[in-house]
């Protein structure tokens, strides 16, 4: 008895062992399964958090000019610091001024590049909204080794924020071709008011049946040249009060619009497309605009020889009206995010200093900077066969010099919606007193 | 060889019982893992095909909506008169021209508000030659090119649908080919059913990701298909533009059939498809589920096989050493007791190993132990048997050796010789004395000395003195013991069978010893036997003449039985020259 009581217990033991074996082995069979997944899980996140420091983002918009400036920027800065990863994101500049207000707004800096290039309109718009998100780079930077109209929008409160890049210096482009079958030559546009400009329009208009102008009812580009070129802004020098009422320079600006128009000289063009397709058709004799525009009339090559760039006109009757302007131009902007010494120190030795990149840009690209120092190169001096071995960058670089600094504030974009409505109503007949009256009143009771 | 596989006999249970083990293990292991496998790639399936036909639905309603908006702009585009003035009208004076470009850009931007909540260009163009877009970066060609183009032929064809159209920029020579989904309408006036323009909403491919990019992970990709089965639109950009007939093939089974999803070979990899039509755009989105790598991230095959194969071998480690421990025992169990028969009972076994075997071990001593003991007792009572046998035979005191010698004294009475006549009585009963007292004791050289010195006179009585019979006993043996009437059926049997044919002669006895053990020697010189070392013939021996039962045929076996097998009597004869018995026995003190 006593015997089969021990071989059952021997049994049982037996039996136990084998459960205990087969329960481990689920087990690990199961923590197998579980490690299995969690190891795919986890291989996602690794990679990014490395070196933060060591690797700065930048935001910008047109590959062929801006983007393409970085990429020469970012060689550059490789043979200097060539641990730092310079990741170039290529974005439309509406959805950039959509991602920096979504991001600034909801006051993280998650998801914001280190560096970013904004409008010159629409700078101080961001800078006084968002101080704290821009990194001041007087240190890094002088504000004074730039073109001087470039300070107005890049600077706040004494501090140096942006980076000037582009030159929006203004010309006017004309097609000499057109110009000496209404017997007119290039110099004789050198020193003219728009009231002349439109004369000769006509005369061009006869004789060869093209338009002098082409205008987009929807951008008035070119009543901010206009006024620019006299010292003059929608705003005040404060960049806050609206300065349309009694303002001079904008109501000559209407009225040679208004002339513009009158005279049958103008072509009407809606979109980007339109106005370059206007240009290379041969449509339009002349184009008052920034240096950018360049690119564009290039590329229609069998247009080489005929084209000019003579100085923008001035408003007529007006004394501070010179022939330079400016229109468009962008700036870079340093963010505060991590890695904001390491973008500063990108900037600060790229396009903060390097001369030779600027040669370069504007030989490969076209770029004409505002850094005074790179003015003075080979490349700006070099003579353009498709403008009839003009030295254009050399006449730009003059012109650059004479732009009024003016105050864009952070309102040039409304300002400009209310006239765009107003300007139809003054084509319309109104009068142009009563127009830019109840413009300053939509405009004061919009921007407060 | 022969040695090895007679090694391996003793071993075959254990061999068999691991074997049993491996096999099942393994077995076990690998139907376990298997079955786990395929249960949770099943389980995984279904629930990614439930999710995903939910998540499709999700999708087909973004595209709806998308869909919704597009018609909204479209209408309101056919319903403005501006747009329609500005699409027809001539080229006046640039007054005139200015305000119906600006009226319509403003009517522009009130419909593109209707489609503001997705990243869409709209063109319109006219018959008069006139255009305008919203956003320039959508189409990527000329007017020209574009009222020429596939899309604008398209739309013109069947002017009364809103159709979408994959276009994919192919001239420009950089690397960025953008991918556009065009919506597009021919603008007809309604009442004459003259068209004057076509109307183009552009959504880049990538911003068309966007209603099912939320859906899509590493293995779980989307593609839309158009009728013509060209992919317009998918996460994987290296899909975009190809054609893809047998998807669409099995898109349009799925359709037809209300298939759940169906497992295809897509580009040499398995994948899952799901799919679902979209009426309003004639496409297809079709969901691809690569089994691979979805269920990679679920099942690591490779870890389960790994994890199984180390627990089989573990197991495998321990089912051998135990099973090898348990069979050991056995093993040196069955080598013990295959030597049994070469050896004898007493091949007494070592208890070793586990309980079991322990108890049988110690069942097998036992066993032997009782068979030992059995078999001693057995000899003992045979050795009792033959005692007493003998006692019987030694007590039949021969009536016919007591009435011839009875007779023989009257005679010696009648004779008067008195003085004989009582010597003889004197022998007998000396004679009797010894023999009828217990046969089992010994007595001392000395005494049975005297027994044959008296058995001799009797006889001598008898028959007279013609074989004289003497006695030469080495001092040193007279106080040995020897068994009662060991040498008296000897001379009995010389008395009576060895001088048959002479008359006379005599008998010698000898006592000695010699090398550790008492020799006695009965030798006589009467006829002898032909047979030297056989068994003496007695059987005609006549019992009348015997004193004892006892004859000289129980005395060897009598010794062997008493002292082993090294003592007994050895018979050495010749013919005519008498015959030599030697009774070998121990030197026995008391």
């Amino acid at each position: 008895m006593l015997k089969k009581e021990t071989y059952k217990k021997g049994m049982k033991t037996l039996k136990k062992s084998f459960a205990l074996l087969l329960i481990c082995m689920m087990i690990l069979t199961a923590c197998g399964s579980n490690s299995g997944s969690k190891n795919t899980a986890d291989t996602g996140n690794t990679g990014s958090k490395s070196n933060e420091a060591k690797e700065i983002t930048i935001w910008a918009w047109d590959p062929a000019f801006n983007i393409a400036a970085l990429e020469e920027a970012k060689k550059t800065y490789a043979a200097i610091n060539p641990d730092v990863k310079v990741n170039i994101i290529e974005y439309a500049q509406s959805d950039i001024i959509q991602k920096l207000n979504t991001g600034l707004n909801s006051g993280t800096t998650k998801g914001l590049p280190n560096i970013v290039l904004i409008e010159d309109y629409r700078a101080q718009g961001f800078l006084q909204s968002y101080k704290d998100s821009f990194t001041d780079l007087s240190n890094s930077i002088k504000g004074t080794d730039f073109a001087d109209y470039k300070s107005g929008p890049t600077s706040l409160d004494g501090k140096q924020y942006g980076i000037p890049f582009d030159s929006g210096v203004t010309g006017l482009y004309v097609r000499t071709d057109y110009l000496e079958q209404a017997g007119y030559k290039l110099s004789d546009l050198q020193n003219i008011d728009w009231k002349q400009y439109i004369e000769i329009g006509k005369k061009v208009k006869e004789k060869t049946g093209k338009a002098l102008i082409t205008l987009d009812p929807n951008d008035l580009g070119i009543i901010r040249m206009m006024i620019q070129s006299a010292g003059s802004w929608y705003l005040t020098e404060d960049g806050k009060t609206p300065n349309l009422a009694n303002n001079e320079a904008l109501k000559q600006a209407f009225e040679v619009y208004k002339e513009l128009m009158d005279s049958n000289v103008a072509n009407v063009h809606a979109d980007w497309s339109q106005f370059v397709a206007a240009l290379n058709n041969g449509d339009v004799a002349s184009v008052p605009t920034g240096n950018w525009i360049t690119a564009s009339i290039k590329a229609e090559a069998t247009q080489s020889g005929k084209w000019g760039i003579a100085p923008l006109p001035t408003l007529p009757g007006n004394d501070k009206s010179v022939h330079a302007s400016n229109l468009g131009g962008s700036s870079w902007y340093v963010m505060n995010v991590d890695g904001a010494d390491t973008a500063a120190d990108f900037m600060a030795k790229t396009f903060g200093s390097d001369v030779e990149l600027y040669q370069k840009l504007l030989t490969d690209i076209g770029v004409i900077g505002t850094f005074k120092a790179a003015a003075s190169g080979e490349a700006y001096s070099q003579a353009n066969d498709f403008f009839g071995g003009q030295k254009v960058v050399t006449d730009f670089a003059a012109w650059t010099e004479q732009i009024p600094s003016v105050n864009y504030g952070i309102h040039t974009y409304a300002i400009e919606d209310i006239l765009i409505v107003e300007m139809q109503n003054f084509l319309n007949g109104k009068e142009i007193d009563k127009v830019l009256s109840d413009a300053q009143a939509q405009a004061e009771s919009q921007i407060k | 060889m022969r040695a090895i596989m007679e090694r391996f006999k003793f071993y075959s249970l254990f061999i068999k019982i691991f074997i049993v083990m491996v096999v099942s293990i393994i077995a076990v292991a690998i139907s376990a893992s298997w079955t786990t496998v395929r249960m949770s790639e099943k389980l995984f399936m279904e629930t990614f095909s439930i999710t995903n036909s939910k998540v499709i639905n999700q999708i087909k309603a973004n595209f709806e909506s998308f869909h919704y908006s597009i018609v909204t702009a479209t209408n309101n585009t056919q319903l403005s008169g501006t747009i329609k003035s500005f699409l027809t009208e001539e080229d006046s004076d640039s007054t005139r021209v200015f305000r119906s470009f600006y009226n319509m850009t403003t009517q522009m931007k009130r419909i593109q508000s209707n489609v503001d909540a997705y990243q869409v260009g709209i063109k319109i163009m006219g018959q008069n030659g006139r255009s305008y877009s919203t956003n320039t970066n959508n189409l990527l060609m000329t007017d020209e090119e574009l009222r020429n183009h596939k899309i604008t032929i398209n739309t013109m064809a069947d002017p009364k649908r809103l159709m979408y159209q994959f276009y994919q920029e192919k001239s420009t020579p950089t690397s960025s080919q953008e991918a556009v989904i065009v919506a597009s309408k021919s603008l007809m006036e309604r009442t004459t059913g003259d068209t004057y323009g076509s109307l183009y909403f552009t959504i880049h491919e990538k911003a068309f990701q966007s209603f099912y990019s939320s859906m899509v992970s590493g293995g779980n990709d989307v593609a839309i298909l158009n009728k013509d089965g060209l992919i317009v639109s998918s996460n994987q950009s290296e899909l975009l533009g190809q054609k893809a007939d047998d998807l669409l093939q099995d898109a349009k089974d799925i359709q037809e059939k209300g298939l759940d999803y169906k497992n295809v070979t897509f580009r040499d990899k398995d994948v899952i498809v799901l799919a679902d039509y979209l009426s309003s755009y004639d496409f297809y989105i079709v969901n691809l589920i690569d089994k691979k790598t979805a269920l990679g991230q679920m099942v690591d095959t490779k870890m389960v096989a790994l994890i199984c194969s180390a627990i089989v071998i573990v197991a495998l480690i321990v089912v051998f050493l135990i099973s090898r421990k348990l069979t050991r025992s056995l093993t040196l169990l069955t080598r013990q007791m295959s030597k049994i028969t070469e050896r004898n009972f007493h091949n007494y076994i070592t208890v070793t190993g586990s309980f079991e075997f322990q108890e049988l071990g110690h069942a097998y001593n036992y066993m032997l132990d009782e068979l030992n003991d059995y078999v001693e007792r057995l000899v003992q009572t045979q050795k009792e048997q033959r005692n007493a046998e003998l006692a019987a035979l030694q007590q039949q005191i021969n009536p016919h050796f007591l009435y011839n010698t009875l007779s023989s004294v009257k005679f010696l009475v009648q004779q008067g010789s008195k003085e004989k006549a009582v010597h003889t009585i004197h022998a007998l009963i000396s004679l009797l004395q010894n023999a009828l007292s217990n046969v089992s004791e010994t007595i001392t050289v000395t005494q049975e000395l005297e027994n044959l010195k008296s058995y001799v006179f009797i006889n001598h009585v008898r028959y007279g003195e013609r074989i004289r019979v003497n006695f030469f006993i080495a001092p040193d043996t007279i106080d040995y013991h020897v068994p009662k009437l060991i040498i008296q059926p000897f001379i009995e049997n010389a008395f009576f069978h060895g001088f048959n044919k002479k008359s006379e002669g005599y008998i010698h006895v000898l006592i000695s010893q010699e090398s550790g053990s008492l020799l006695c020697e009965v030798v006589d010189n009467g006829d002898g036997m032909e047979s030297g070392g056989a068994e003496l013939s007695l059987s005609n021996e006549s019992k009348r003449q015997l004193f004892t039962g006892i004859g000289i045929k129980n005395v060897h076996d009598r010794i062997i039985l008493l002292y082993g097998d090294e003592y007994g009597v050895t018979i050495i004869s010749k013919v005519n020259e008498g015959t030599t018995i030697k009774i070998r026995l121990p030197l026995i003190n008391t």
